[in-house]
């Protein structure tokens, strides 16, 4: 074996913020707004922070403006009830919608470029899925920065963070969680580009790192994200929540999976098979193109599994065609000019000429760490975490229970970091100091790292990757039933193995992507096994949960859905109650935060 | 239906650097790829099928995160967007020379050290230095539509450094993103720090380093006119 793993230096600042996007950088700024000087160190998996990947959401913040004549926060509450499929908490919704106006104006005072009105205000856009008066019309809602409203907020947010001195470990990754005495004290961080280990002992950690959805054979998220935050919680033995709860969007641009926006399919898009057969309108005579998202879905990828899909030559994907070749040139050019140079840049197609491959793509998970409204880490329901706490989408306060509206997940990003950024504010006034380092410092991700760099196998790491992402794709996505679900987990513990037999071509610590790739297969890996868990208790459908076996939602599955991983594929399961506060206080409207039907 | 043509044969002659033993080559690696595969995911097809020591980085493979900029052909670009067909018919050839931005020192292979190359934008101080006094509680700033859309394509710069790395000046320059950077914040209204903002502007690393070649709009990924801001700048538009 090469050089002895060890651990470089160690970093002492007063806080340590894992994951570097839209709600750790809002974390960290709220923090030294409330403290001036307090010292903060922020690790990104990413080149740099501005390059999280908050930067490539698009459509906006869901936000009642209080100068807003028809608009009510109650709206906006009820909307983001329905779409959860009635398992996000009530208490979490009332704080994110009552707070949303006052953190828009917070970025746009902090330097946001929000697209105005011609009377120079914040221009607002409408999004599925908001409503006024109850789900009657469409609200104007969204506040947005052009169709870069992501980069907007990371923008905004990272340049805070910077004047606030936040000391920054680039491309680096949180290895290890550290704790004494059940407090949560720091972690150990890899810094890939030079391949030391540092040691960041903090009074107050928090993580923030993002969605997981790589293990599906198309997403929408990033290269890095891996569930690295999701399998750290597991390795300490803590739990995750809802990550059965998967959003996929129907119509991700086969290859990179960026989305194409339902509304091609609005100007009268049509989906198309292998034969060219309009499938659509087999299964929904009426809505056709435009039936919800997650039907959609399911309807291509069911003509994918009876053999009408095609499969892509050049990125051997499989999938269907969108069809826009029949809309009027001037729709091309005045309406969605925007998405169609995405099939233009990334896929090659003239859409206007062409036909356009599509396929449903990873999007989102609703689920992740379970908090409480302060962005408290939880090991149960009764107990926190002291010194951990998570905010975006990494973690599961919950907003969006089983299934999350449009822009309400910037909005989470930028209300949920405030808060936590206001709850470590106070909890650091009395903290007491992380104390020396710990003995058995490092011993965990040593002997991870040690068995990378000395196994002698004869596995590739691309086959596992791709069987893997085939697998979820197949057992573990738009499509779940008790077969494939079990068949999945038993298939996820062979290559689990399987994955502990790749030989490294370097030995090397230094900017070793090859290292680093073995260490993400095994979160992917940790993650998936942990989602087919869930997925296979739930016996219904839910919002993101589709069981073709229970396609109704059922009363007796009315709470989410807690896991903890003691050792690979031994999968405990606890459960939450969903809060029903709004509904239990019987104020005005409260008989509409009762369990209603998810129709639209 | 669609049709696809046959696979292209390609030569990568790609620029190795290895810090363990500091040693610097070329590596060609020859490979078929589909027309619509990306020049990132031909770099992940080497990995998977022939060397997976080749270090390259990449993140969002949207061009919104500005990870992937590399010189092809001696042209900056992100890597996420240039299509195997596109360089093709661009570059007239099947040979691609691939070779780090040069920003910044190289760490491995293609990845370079971004956070060097980010100084210079940390210099200008991207954020709002001083604020104008603050609208009443509650309210933003009022901005007309037609101030932002004077400064709102400069918004859109994503530091990949591309137009920093085609610039004809290359020494004790802040570089046309940073300088960018300083601009926008120029044109905005609710900056007040316009006297900090200038000095930065034209300062000895600042603008009058500007050869105005315009190589920095003629490479930038987003298409922004970057020499137009800068232009502006040295027509003392700002003063």
């Amino acid at each position: 074996m090469g050089k002895k793993l060890e651990i470089d230096s160690v970093l002492r600042p007063e806080v340590l913020v894992i994951g570097a996007g839209g709600a750790g950088l809002r974390c960290a700024a709220e923090i030294c707004e409330r403290r001036p000087g307090t010292s903060i160190v922020a690790v990104t998996k990413v080149y740099s922070p501005q390059k999280s990947h908050t930067a490539t959401a698009q459509g906006g913040m869901a936000a009642v403006d209080p100068n807003d004549p028809v608009d009510k926060i109650i709206y906006h509450m009820f909307d983001t009830w329905k779409g959860s499929d009635c398992s996000s908490d009530q208490n979490i919704i009332k704080q994110v919608c009552e707070s949303a106006w006052e953190q828009i104006v917070w970025l746009e005072r902090h330097g946001m470029h929000f697209s105005r009105t011609e009377e120079g205000r914040i221009a607002k856009r409408p999004f599925g899925g908001h409503m006024l008066n109850f789900g009657e019309v469409k609200a104007f809602r969204a506040c947005y920065e052009a169709d870069r409203t992501g980069k907007g907020i990371m923008d905004t947010v990272w340049a805070e963070s910077l004047r606030h001195g936040v000391e920054f470990l680039n491309q680096s990754v949180a290895t290890e969680l550290l704790f004494r005495n059940g407090s949560c004290i720091g972690a150990i961080v890899f810094m890939e580009q030079n391949g030391k280990f540092v040691a960041v002992l903090a009074k107050a950690t928090v993580m923030a790192t993002g969605g997981k959805t790589r293990m599906y054979q198309v997403s929408s998220n990033c290269r890095q994200n891996t569930g690295d935050g999701l399998a750290l919680i597991l390795q300490a033995g803590l739990p995750v929540m809802d990550v059965e709860a998967v959003q996929f969007h129907p119509t991700g641009i086969v290859g990179p999976g960026i989305l194409a926006s339902e509304a091609l399919r609005g100007e009268g898009a049509i989906l198309r098979n292998k034969d060219g057969e309009p499938f659509m309108e087999r299964y929904a005579p009426t809505a056709k193109d435009l039936a919800p998202r997650d039907l959609v879905s399911r309807c291509i990828m069911t003509e994918i599994r009876e053999g009408r899909g095609c499969t892509h030559p050049d990125h051997k994907l499989p999938h269907v065609w969108l069809d826009l070749r029949h809309i009027p040139e001037y729709v091309h050019k005045t309406r969605i000019q925007e998405v169609c140079g995405f099939f233009c840049k990334f896929v090659g197609v003239q859409p206007q000429f062409e036909l356009c491959p599509v396929t449903p793509t990873a999007h989102y998970q609703m689920g992740g760490a379970p908090t409480n409204e302060s962005g408290e880490v939880q090991k149960d329901p009764q107990q926190i975490v002291p010194g951990l706490y998570a905010c975006g989408e990494f973690a599961a306060a919950s907003l969006h229970g089983h299934n999350r509206l449009g822009t309400n997940s910037l909005l989470e990003l930028i209300t949920m970091g405030k808060v936590v950024g206001e709850t470590v504010a106070t909890f650091l006034n009395d903290a007491e100091d992380p104390g020396d380092v710990p003995q058995d410092m490092g011993e965990h991700v040593f002997g991870q790292f040690s068995r990378y760099l000395e196994s002698d196998g004869d596995e590739h790491y691309a086959e596992i990757r791709d069987t893997l992402r085939v697998l979820m794709t197949e057992k573990v996505g738009v499509f779940r039933n008790e077969k494939g679900l079990t068949e999945a987990i038993e298939a996820l513990k062979e290559l689990k193995e399987r994955a502990a037999n790749i030989r490294l071509s370097s030995k090397s610590l230094a900017m070793n992507q090859e290292l680093l790739q073995l260490w993400e297969l095994d979160h992917l890996l940790d993650v998936s096994i942990v989602i087919a868990d869930c997925a296979l208790a739930r016996r219904e459908s839910r919002g993101g949960h589709a069981r073709e076996d229970y396609p109704e939602r059922s009363p007796e599955f009315q709470y989410h859905t807690l896991a903890y991983m003691t050792e690979y594929g031994k999968v405990t399961l606890g459960q939450r109650p969903v809060d029903m506060s709004i509904f239990e206080a019987k104020g005005e409207h409260y008989e509409k935060f009762g369990i209603i039907e998810r129709k639209y | 239906m669609n049709t696809y043509p046959k696979e292209y044969d390609l030569t990568l002659k790609i620029s190795r650097y290895d810090p363990d033993t500091r040693r610097s080559w070329v590596q060609g690696y020859r490979l078929k790829a589909g027309r619509i595969l990306r020049f990132v995911d031909l770099f992940r097809k080497i990995n998977d099928e022939q060397d997976p020591t080749l270090a390259w980085n990449s993140s969002c493979e949207h061009g919104q995160c500005g990870t992937c900029g590399m010189k092809i052909n001696g042209r900056p670009v992100l890597t996420c967007e240039l299509l195997v067909e596109n360089a093709v018919n661009l570059f007239k050839t099947h040979t691609f020379v691939v070779e780090p931005l040069t920003v910044a020192p190289v760490i491995r292979d293609l990845v370079i050290d971004m956070e060097k190359a980010y100084e210079k934008v940390h210099f200008v101080k991207p954020y709002i230095i001083q604020a104008a006094s603050q609208p009443p509680e509650g309210d933003e700033y009022r901005i007309s539509p037609r101030v932002l859309e004077s400064y709102v394509e400069a918004t859109r710069c994503i530091n990949c450094f591309c137009c920093a790395t085609a610039c004809v000046t290359q020494k004790n320059y802040l570089g046309p993103n940073a300088v960018l950077a300083n601009i926008v914040r120029l044109m905005d209204p609710r900056e007040m720090a316009k006297q900090e903002r200038m000095d930065i502007l034209y300062s000895e690393q600042g603008t009058p380093r500007c050869r105005t070649a315009q190589a920095c709009s003629f490479v930038c990924p987003k298409e922004i006119d970057i020499a137009h801001f800068i232009a502006l700048a040295k027509e003392g538009n700002f003063r």
